[in-house]
């Protein structure tokens, strides 16, 4: 690109400008207007802060109200299936001595070799 | 800044911050002196706070230009709502009166213009409307100056490829 078209191109921006500029309402005429758009009683910060406030706090009512009456599935706890993943560790030889109470005289492991008649000679 | 200076400096500006305005609302006249009047009032009532980082004219113009933004965003909610039927929004086209009264070199300019993306357009707008540096532009845009440049390239090669087509096909 050459500074010529460059040249051209700022050329034909600048008559754009001008053509623009011919109608543009004055500057103060523009502020009045702005001004004009201005709301009649400006709420304060500490009025806006209320506000916020307020609606934060109904949002906050509405959301417990209408959770309320929500209520999750009871789980019993006591027969809900479950397993430990380590349960394996407590599968050793002899367990039943853990789960059974003993009585005097009577041996209650499963090894074959244990004679349960077995008496003092 | 005082609140003199810096009515001092709007009216200073007035008139290119009226045709960035422009450039913003694709050329539509009401809307651009609704966005510029938005701007004005952001400024005075202080919700836009100049911070001195860049010149007032590029932060001036930043201003303007989101505040169109947010301008043409209402206004196409309007019209998505029922009852947008109503009442006349602005369809974002120049007013015919006005377009008749452009030379006919501007309107053809306006209308390869309108081709280009919008970063190309008013990365261009900027540089030579308003006689920004490719800097200024991008700190308006609110791009790096890298992306600007590119916009500023592409942007005038397809802008010249398009006058050239259009004087082609009239000749």
């Amino acid at each position: 690109m050459s500074e010529r078209d460059d040249h051209d191109l700022r050329d034909r921006f600048q008559q754009l400008r001008r053509e623009d500029m011919a109608g543009v309402t004055p500057f103060h005429a523009a502020l009045a207007a702005a001004a004009a758009r201005r709301p009649a009683s400006p709420r304060p910060p500490a009025l806006r802060l209320a506000a916020a406030a307020a609606v934060i706090a109904a949002l906050a009512v509405a959301v417990v109200v209408a959770t309320r009456g929500r209520h999750g599935m009871a789980i019993d706890l006591a027969r809900a299936p479950w397993e430990v993943p380590s349960d394996f560790l407590l599968q050793v030889p002899g367990a039943e001595l853990l789960r059974t109470v003993p009585e005097l005289g009577r041996v209650t492991l499963p090894f074959h070799y244990v004679d349960t008649d077995w008496r003092t000679p | 800044m005082s609140p003199d200076a810096l009515e001092l400096e709007l009216e200073r500006l007035h008139a290119a911050a009226f045709g960035w305005a422009l450039a913003c609302c694709a050329g539509d006249r009401a809307a651009a002196e609704d966005a510029l009047q938005a701007s004005y009032l952001k400024i005075l009532d202080q919700s836009a706070r100049f911070d001195g980082r860049a010149s007032f004219r590029t932060w001036l113009f930043g201003v303007v230009r989101r505040t169109a933004a947010e301008q043409w965003r209402r206004a196409a909610l309007r019209r998505l709502l029922p009852l947008a039927v109503l009442e006349a929004a602005p369809d974002g086209r120049p007013d015919p009166a006005v377009a008749l009264a452009r030379a006919e070199a501007t309107r053809r300019l306006e209308a390869a213009l309108a081709s280009l993306s919008r970063r190309q357009r008013e990365v261009l707008h900027l540089v030579f409307y308003q006689d920004l540096s490719i800097a200024e532009a991008a700190a308006v845009a609110g791009i790096s100056v890298g992306t600007a440049r590119t916009h500023y390239e592409r942007g005038k090669a397809a802008l010249r490829r398009l006058l050239e087509e259009e004087g082609n096909e009239r000749t």
